[in-house]
């Protein structure tokens, strides 16, 4: 290790002020603090000291997601594998042959469903990291900031949440989008109001919505026709959903859905690490688990005789769609969500409630969770600004 | 009406010949330096509408720049007799009857265009850059040279127009002026197009997209920033 | 002013004296203070005259091309979903107006199915006489499949002739997709069973999804499509992804719109109502029976 110090330190002077390669330092800054502790030392007499940085920070989050990468991978290829087999295929049709065959195509293996998951896992994946961060560093360089660790967060959270059969050119299209006009165009990490992941999604949505959304893009075999559960209820209600799927399967993750957000479990799991080590706030998560536990009971209790959606209880909510990756990884997004305890406490509820909304009483999205915490996101400087007002004001009568 | 004499005429010719570098001052600057859309940010409201096609927006920028160069036109020609009080309400019957006069002949003349249309003809009337010339400049400079405001401005409306226009049905589309360029899935060819760029939020991204392009070429556009962010390593001590 | 006046000269003494007033009142305004009450009123008073006048007179003036404009309109939905002329021919005023001579307009009442003349067929407006209390009527909730909730008792149909000889049968249709009401015609063969043509003039579905029912290509695939079943009851509907013709049953089924499930939904509940017993059911009924009979 001491020699890869040593060589990153022999290069520095060619990209610090002066240097022949000046322009380039933030990908060398990038790769410096990536593999070792910044060397920035802080001057002057008062000040924090905390071992959390952003890095770390980052890096966490990555950390939390890991049970979802390993289930997206496993249920992508476990959902394709039991397509294929219902429909008696062989073998696929495209380049994942050549590794695939030689494995088998059995659901019962367990090796096959995760390796085929992961050549669809890893493509988007990759040119997600490619592309996105292309636009990051050229942002860095242009504009002379560091590349930060929160574009691993975005690239791996974007990733988790596309459908398992996207072209590849609308990953490299959406994740742009997400990164420049989410993050970039306001000053990159620490200034977007966005969640970039999800304004990246949200971008892939309204652009190519049959390729976003529907029947066949949930399981990755070509003219496999397969609602998510969450498409099921929209159109027929809980009796169509008990029919087709069981609350544990929704809950373990082994239902067609978007590739990382299936998983309830693995999602909870993250979510119980980013709580424990304090990166995302519990008042967050809590909080939009309330207001879904909230408004979904309240459309229950009223009922309806035309709108199935009414009638999905909570617990429904929680294992369909991608609420439980939402209220884990999007709604805790340091950068986009209130600052404030209290801030957060309804920030999060507004989410709970907003999602449950969209996806019971409009009738064009059914999943809601990705447009309620884009929507909430904006209002998340307002709630902020409410917040601190009252405290004034709280703390100004005391003197009176 | 004897208000229009054989003097008065001739006062307007000789305005045109006295101020002729100002008159091609007033219609070039609003076109980049001082685009209502880009710097002033004003009639973005039908500029989000009307874009989705490209013959919608000529249309509508033919209409919106007639009807800012004639209001301005009427509006100096008796500036000299509005009363302050009721001034803001004499431009605005005049700028409507232009635009309900314009709104009829297009419903007789371009049918369809006009149903394609429909309401934001008559949104004319709110446009904050008719208003904003009426206002700004009709009423202090003579006509001839409101008029060639007005329609300096109009132009450089369209022209901000035109291009959202030719992004939106280009790659929302994958025609111009109806005449398919790129041919879609949808219809046997190889185009995905892209269904964000037909709904109005898009001209929100484009016109963002091109305020940024105009600002990077003109820097001078750029506004002061309201505060400055102290950057986190040349943060030294000693306060 | 002398005796010997002529008429013409005291009307043009009058006329030069009015001028003259009007220069003497036009000069008193002139010289009032701008911001004086007087001078406040004659200007909003002038400028409101002058607007008046110009904007009624464009109206007036412009209008008889805007009605015809707006029939054309219609005519030229008709006249293409029949097939008679191609919609790029349809710009052209002339064309339409020709085709339009081979068709014509008949009203009938929906219950009974019968032909009717209770109301001019030339200003009946199906829209208007839905929400009228005689001439509409509310459609039950359990009927009420293509959500439309109101309709008109009577409906326009048209008759297309060709040589004398019934050669098709257009039908106006509406429903409910997902953001707005579909309103278009449904154009069928002279069998009353086989599908000719379908469009929709007005509707606000989300564009490049839903919006695709005015895709000439998506419409093409309704020509030849069945509308009733063997058993008499409407069976034409939209099905998810593709059509496969060799399947049994695919002479009643359509593509559905990609990505457009819920506007799919109500294409496919708009044929479903209006070729059923509440809509124009009991009218193609005795249509088909006169067929059989040999008169149109």
């Amino acid at each position: 290790m001491a020699s890869t110090r040593q060589f990153l330190d022999s290069i520095k002077p060619h990209f610090v002020e002066g240097g022949r390669l000046q322009k380039l330092y933030p990908i060398y800054e990038m790769v410096d603090t990536f593999i070792y502790t910044p060397g920035d030392v802080t001057h002057g007499t008062v000040h924090v000291r905390d071992i959390i940085d952003l890095k770390r920070t980052m890096t966490y989050v990555v950390v939390a997601t890991v049970f979802c990468v390993l289930m997206a991978c496993y249920n992508t290829g476990y959902q394709a594998n039991l397509a294929m087999s219902e429909a008696g295929l062989g073998s696929v049709e495209n380049w994942r042959r050549i590794i695939m065959d030689s494995l088998g195509y059995s659901t019962l293996n367990p090796l096959s469903n995760f390796i085929h998951g992961l050549l669809y896992f890893l493509p988007v994946y990759i040119v997600t990291l490619a592309v996105g961060g292309i636009w990051e560093v050229l942002f860095a360089v242009v504009r002379k900031h560091d590349v930060n660790e929160g574009f691993l967060v975005t690239s791996m959270l974007y990733a988790l949440i596309l459908p398992p059969t996207i072209p590849l050119w609308q990953v490299a299209l959406g994740i742009s989008f997400g990164v420049v006009i989410g993050k970039e165009v306001f000053g990159g990490t620490g200034k977007n109001f966005l969640n970039p992941a999800l304004t990246g999604r949200a971008f892939l949505y309204f652009a190519y919505p049959a390729y976003m959304s529907g029947d066949s893009v949930w399981v990755a075999m070509d003219g496999y026709s397969g609602a998510t559960p969450l498409g099921v209820a929209a159109a027929g209600g809980m009796d169509a959903v008990n029919q087709g799927f069981s609350w544990f399967q929704s809950f373990l993750g082994f239902i067609p859905g978007s590739m990382g957000e299936t998983s309830t479990l693995a999602c909870l799991i993250g979510a119980a690490f980013l709580m424990l080590t304090k990166v995302g706030s519990y008042r967050i998560i809590f909080g939009v688990f309330l207001g879904m536990f909230f408004t979904s009971t309240l459309f229950n209790v009223i009922g309806s005789d035309t709108n199935p959606m009414f009638g999905m209880p909570w617990h429904w909510h929680l294992v369909l769609g991608g609420f439980a990756f939402g209220m884990t990884y999007m709604a805790t997004d340091p950068v986009s969500a209130s600052q404030t305890n209290p801030g957060r406490w309804i920030y999060g509820f507004l989410i709970g409630v907003m999602t449950v909304l969209i996806r019971v009483v409009n009738p064009a999205y059914p999943e809601g969770i990705m447009l309620a915490i884009l929507f909430v996101n904006i209002f998340a400087q307002l709630i902020d600004y409410a917040v601190i007002q009252v405290n004034i004001r709280r703390r100004a009568k005391r003197y009176v | 009406m004897s208000a229009v004499s054989d003097n008065e005429v001739k006062g307007l010719i000789d305005e045109i010949k006295d101020n002729q570098e100002e008159l091609k001052q007033v219609v070039r600057e609003p076109l980049v330096d001082n685009n209502p859309i880009t710097l002033q940010v004003l009639g973005i409201c039908s500029a989000l509408a009307v874009t989705s096609q490209l013959t919608t927006t000529l249309t509508m920028c033919i209409a919106l720049t007639s009807v800012t160069a004639f209001s301005s036109a009427s509006i100096s020609l008796i500036r000299n007799h509005i009363p302050s009080s009721i001034r803001i309400i004499v431009q605005m019957t005049i700028i409507a009857s232009l635009v309900i006069v314009v709104d009829q002949i297009l419903k007789a003349f371009a049918y369809e265009i006009a149903k394609s249309l429909s309401v934001f003809v008559g949104l004319i009337i709110t446009n904050c850059i008719v208003m904003g010339r009426a206002e700004a400049y009709a009423m202090k400079n003579p006509p001839i040279m409101s008029f060639f405001d007005g329609l300096g401005n109009g132009l450089g409306y369209s022209l901000i127009l035109i291009i959202v226009a030719v992004i939106r049905e280009l790659l929302g589309s994958g025609s111009l002026l109806g005449y398919t360029i790129l041919p879609t899935v949808q219809n046997g060819g190889w185009y995905v197009p892209n269904g964000l760029l037909l709904l109005p939020p898009s001209a929100f991204f484009i016109i963002g997209l091109l305020i940024w392009c105009f600002r990077t070429w003109k820097p001078e556009q750029v506004e002061q920033p309201d505060f400055k962010i102290m950057p986190a390593h040349s943060a030294e001590g000693g306060h | 002013m002398s005796k010997n006046d002529s008429p013409m000269n005291s009307k043009n003494n009058t006329v030069s004296g009015l001028k003259q007033k009007l220069d003497q009142l036009l000069g008193k305004i002139r010289a009032l203070g701008n911001d004086s009450l007087e001078k406040t009123i004659a200007v909003a008073v002038g400028v409101s005259l002058f607007c008046a006048v110009f904007v009624s007179l464009s109206a007036v003036a412009l209008r008889p091309l805007q009605v015809s404009n707006k029939k054309l309109d219609i005519d030229k939905n008709i006249v293409t979903v029949a097939g008679l002329i191609s919609e790029a021919e349809a710009s052209d005023g002339d064309k339409v107006r020709a085709a339009l001579q081979s068709i014509e307009t008949r009203l009938i009442d929906l219950d009974s199915g019968e032909y009717t003349d209770v109301v001019d067929v030339e200003t009946f407006n199906a829209r208007k006489a839905a929400g009228d209390p005689e001439l509409g009527l509310i459609i039950p909730r359990k009927d009420d499949i293509a959500h439309i909730k109101r309709r008109s008792k009577l409906s326009k149909v048209y008759l297309v002739k060709q040589n004398g000889q019934l050669d098709a049968l257009i039908l106006p249709v509406n429903g409910y997709g997902l953001w707005s009401t579909m309103y278009g015609f449904l154009a069928l063969e002279a069998d009353g069973e086989t599908v000719r043509g379908i469009n929709f003039y007005d509707q606000a579905e989300t564009p490049g999804l839903g919006g695709e029912v005015v895709n000439p290509r998506w419409r093409g695939l309704w020509k030849g499509k069945k509308v009733f079943g063997s058993d008499g009851e409407p069976a034409l509907r939209l099905v998810k992804g593709n059509v496969d013709p060799s399947k049994a049953g695919s002479e009643y089924q359509v593509d559905g719109l990609a990505g457009a499930t819920l506007t799919s939904t109500g294409v496919s509940n708009l044929i479903k109502y209006w070729m059923g017993q509440n809509g124009f059911g009991p009218f193609l009924g005795k249509f088909k029976a006169k067929t059989l009979e040999g008169a149109a």
